[in-house]
C-alpha cells in the first residue's frame, strides 16, 4: 500500500509540477525572487565602477599613497601643504559659492574640491579660501559591511515578503486555484486517498517554492560575491564561516517554504480570496515580538529568525518599534528552532488533511 | 458481494435548499437513467454517488464500497460529470494519461489505456492537441474517454451525450450497450427522452429532489392508475371492433385512427382489455397488432413529471 501511495504522491507532484513551474499567473512569484539578486548585481556594477574610477586616479598621482597619507590631513591645512604631502591631486573640482554679507550684498567665495586615491579608498579634501574645510574618507565597500547588508535584505525583504507572498501565490492555488478552474474533481475521482493527494500538492509546491528561492538566494549570494577577489571570497568561506552561513541562508528558505506553504495550503482550503489570509499571517509575524510567549510559538519568523547566521546589529538611535522588529530578543536554539517549526507544519498540515477529507466540490459557490 | 448500487434514505440539504430527498434505491447492471427536469436532483445524486458531495441524511453503497473510500471506489467506478472545464495546458492524450498515472500503472500500462479510450471515443487524430482548443464535442468526448479509460464497472455520465453530432451520438450510445452487455453499470443523465427510451434497461424518474419512479419503463407505466393506457389495434374492421369494445366499462375512449384501418382505445384496465381482446380474436375480426402507445419514457414523464424542460 506504502509503495502505491508513493507512486501517488510522485504522480501529482508530477502533474502540479509543470502548472506551477509554467503557468503564466505564476510570474510575479519568479519576479519576487529575483528583485534581490537584481539589487545585489546593481550593486555589484556600481561597486565595480566605482573601483575602476578609483584605480585610474591612483595612477595619477605622484607616488602611491596610502591611507596613512590620507589621515595625516585635516581641516585649516593649507593647499599648499596638501599638495606637499599628497601631490597635486589627479581630480579636482573648482568653483565659487555666492555668499550673502549684507542685505542686498553679496560675495563670491571661491573653493576647491580635490580627490586621491590609493587604489582602494578614496579622500575627498574641500577647501575654501585655500585652507581645508573638509576631509572625508571613503573605503569602498567591505565583504563584512556587505554581510550585514545581505542579512538585512534576506530577514526584512526576503523571508518576511518575498518567500511570504511567493508561498502564498504557490500554495494556496494548489487548491483553491483548481477549484476556480472547475477542474479539481479530477483529482477526487481518482482512486487516490485525500490525505495522499495532500501530500502530493503539498510536496510539490514546496519543490517549486524551494527551488526558486534557494536558487535566488544562491544567485544572491554569487552577484555579492563575485565583487570581490578570490583570496576574500575563500578567507570569508573558509575562515569566517561562510560556508555555514551559505548553508544556514539556505536551510532557512528551505524551512520557510515548508513553514508559510503549510500556512497557505491550509488557507486555500479555508478561504476564498487569498488578500484576506495574507493580511492576517502577515500582521500575525509583524506582530511576534509582542505577542505572549506561548502564541509566538506559533509563528513561523519565531522560529526563522533564530536561525538566520548574521544578526543585524541595532542603532541606538533607530526607533524602539523597528528596533524591536530587529533585535532577536529571545533566541532559541538552531535544534529548537527547527523542531518547532517542523512540529507547527505537520500540526497545519494534519488540520488541512482533515478539511480536505471533507471538502465537498460545488464550484457554484467559488 | 453486492452488485447493487443501494442508496438508503439518502437526503442531501444545501444550507436550506434541498437536493434530493429520502431517496431510496438499488441499482442493478444494465442502462439506468435518470430522467427529470433541471434542478430535480439528478447531478446532486450523482455527486452523491461518487463522494465529490456528502450526504445530509442516509447512505450510499457502491457494491461492499462506501464513496468516502475513493482509493477503493474509483478503481471501479468511472464519472463524466457535467463540468465542462480541462486542466489547463494539457492535450487530450496527457489529459487521459495523468488521471491514469493516479492509479499507479507504469508508462506503458498507462499508454496503452490512454489509447485504448481515445479510440473508443474517435479522437486519435486530436489527441495531441491541447485540449483547451477542442470543440464542445470533443471536450466531452475526451472526458468520457477520460471516465472510462480505467475499465471501470461502473460509469456515471451526467448528459453523456450534450454537444455530440448524430453521428458520434449513435456510435456513443453503441458503446454503452456494449458496456451494459458486458455486466456494467451504466447510469446516464438525460433530457433528451427519446434516446432515453432506446438506451435504457431502467429509468429513475426525479422530480424536485424525489424519485418518483423507478424501473422498467413499461412496469412504472402500469403503475400509473390514473392515466388510462391507449392502445393502438391494426384490425380489418375497426368500426366493428370499436362498437364491441365502447360496451365494456373500462374503455373511456374509442378513436377511429385516421387511416380507417385501426382504433386508438383508452382503457383503466389494461390486463381485462387484454382478455376482451383474446374473445374478439376468437370471434373473427381479424386482428394484426396490439400495442401500447404511452408506454415509452415521453408519455410516463409526461404523465407524472409534466413537459417541464424536456426535449422530445
Amino acid at each position: 500500500m506504502k509503495e502505491l501511495w508513493w507512486k501517488q504522491v510522485r504522480a501529482v507532484i508530477h502533474l502540479e509540477m509543470n502548472k506551477t513551474f509554467f503557468a503564466k499567473r505564476g510570474l510575479w512569484i519568479y519576479l519576487l525572487a529575483l528583485a534581490p539578486v537584481a539589487l545585489f548585481l546593481a550593486h555589484t556594477l556600481i561597486e565595480i565602477h566605482s573601483q575602476g574610477v578609483r584605480h585610474q586616479m591612483s595612477q595619477k598621482t605622484s607616488r602611491p599613497l596610502t591611507e596613512q597619507d590620507f589621515s595625516s590631513i585635516h581641516s585649516g591645512m593649507t593647499r599648499d601643504q596638501v599638495v606637499k604631502l599628497l601631490g597635486e591631486p589627479p581630480t579636482s573640482h573648482m568653483g565659487a559659492r555666492r555668499v550673502q554679507t549684507g542685505p542686498h550684498s553679496f560675495d563670491q567665495n571661491p573653493f576647491e574640491i580635490m580627490r586621491y586615491s590609493d587604489g582602494r579608498s578614496e579622500l575627498i579634501v574641500s577647501l575654501e579660501k585655500g585652507a581645508v574645510s573638509g576631509v572625508s574618507i571613503s573605503s569602498g565597500t567591505s565583504l563584512g559591511e556587505d554581510t550585514y547588508i545581505f542579512a538585512g535584505v534576506f530577514q526584512f525583504f526576503f523571508l518576511r515578503l518575498a518567500i511570504f507572498f511567493g508561498c502564498l501565490g504557490i500554495f494556496m492555488n494548489l487548491f483553491r486555484g483548481e477549484m476556480l478552474d472547475k477542474s479539481l474533481h479530477f483529482y477526487l475521482l481518482a482512486p487516490v486517498r485525500r490525505e495522499v493527494l495532500l501530500v502530493g500538492k503539498y510536496l510539490a509546491g514546496w519543490l517549486a517554492a524551494t527551488v526558486i528561492f534557494t536558487t535566488s538566494v544562491a544567485l544572491q549570494l554569487i552577484a555579492l560575491l563575485s565583487l570581490y577577489d578570490s583570496n576574500v571570497i575563500a578567507t570569508y568561506l573558509y575562515q569566517n564561516h561562510g560556508w555555514s552561513q551559505v548553508i544556514a541562508y539556505l536551510g532557512v528558505t528551505i524551512l520557510a517554504c515548508i513553514g508559510y506553504g503549510s500556512i497557505f495550503l491550509a488557507a486555500g482550503l479555508l478561504f476564498r480570496n487569498p488578500i484576506v489570509p495574507a493580511v492576517l499571517v502577515l500582521i500575525w509575524e509583524a506582530a511576534n515580538p509582542i505577542l505572549p510567549a506561548l502564541l509566538k510559538k506559533f509563528s513561523m519568523i519565531y522560529y526563522l529568525r533564530s536561525l538566520c547566521p548574521v544578526e543585524i546589529p541595532v542603532d541606538p538611535g533607530m526607533p524602539p518599534l523597528l528596533a524591536l522588529l530587529i533585535s532577536n530578543t529571545e533566541p532559541i536554539s538552531a535544534y529548537i528552532a527547527v523542531f518547532g517549526l517542523l512540529t507547527v507544519s505537520v500540526l497545519i498540515l494534519a488540520g488541512s488533511m482533515r478539511r480536505v477529507c471533507r471538502l465537498e466540490i460545488n464550484y457554484t459557490t467559488e | 458481494m453486492s452488485n447493487q448500487i443501494v442508496f438508503d434514505n439518502v437526503s442531501k440539504f444545501y444550507g436550506d435548499v434541498l437536493g434530493v430527498n429520502r431517496v431510496i434505491l438499488s441499482i442493478p447492471p444494465g442502462i439506468t437513467s435518470l430522467v427529470g427536469p433541471n434542478g430535480s436532483g439528478k447531478t446532486t445524486l450523482m455527486n452523491l454517488m461518487t463522494g465529490l458531495i456528502r450526504p445530509s441524511r442516509g447512505h450510499i453503497r457502491i457494491f461492499d464500497m462506501t464513496p468516502d473510500q475513493p482509493e477503493r471506489l474509483f478503481r471501479v467506478v468511472g464519472y463524466c460529470s457535467q463540468f465542462d472545464a480541462l486542466p489547463k495546458g494539457l492535450s487530450g492524450y496527457q489529459f487521459v494519461y495523468s488521471y491514469l498515472m493516479l492509479f499507479g500503472y507504469d508508462a506503458t500500462t498507462c499508454d496503452e489505456l490512454t489509447w485504448r479510450a481515445i479510440d473508443l471515443v474517435g479522437l486519435r487524430e486530436a489527441a495531441h492537441r491541447k485540449a483547451a482548443a477542442y470543440s464542445k464535442g470533443m471536450r466531452q468526448r475526451i472526458r468520457l474517454a477520460q471516465s472510462l479509460a480505467h475499465n471501470p464497472r461502473v460509469l456515471i455520465l451526467d448528459e453523456p451525450l450534450n454537444g455530440l453530432d448524430p453521428l458520434v451520438r449513435a456510435e456513443t450510445i453503441a458503446l454503452f450497450r456494449s458496456l451494459a452487455k458486458q455486466g456494467c453499470h451504466v447510469l446516464l443523465s438525460s433530457h433528451v427522452l427519446h434516446e432515453v427510451d432506446i438506451i435504457s434497461d431502467q429509468v429513475i424518474l426525479m422530480s424536485g429532489g424525489y424519485v418518483i419512479a423507478e424501473g422498467n419503463i413499461q412496469a412504472v407505466r402500469s403503475e400509473i392508475q390514473d392515466q388510462p393506457m391507449q392502445i393502438l389495434i391494426r384490425c380489418d374492421r375497426p368500426s366493428e371492433l370499436a362498437s364491441r369494445v365502447f360496451r365494456e366499462d373500462h374503455v373511456v375512449e374509442v378513436r377511429v385512427h385516421n387511416d380507417r384501418r385501426g382504433l386508438l382505445i383508452k382503457t383503466s384496465k389494461p390486463d381485462r382489455f387484454y382478455l376482451l381482446m383474446n374473445k374478439i380474436a376468437l370471434d373473427g375480426i381479424r386482428i394484426e397488432s396490439v400495442a401500447p402507445i404511452d408506454d415509452d419514457v415521453n408519455s410516463v414523464y409526461e404523465y407524472l413529471i409534466g413537459t417541464e424542460e424536456v426535449t422530445r
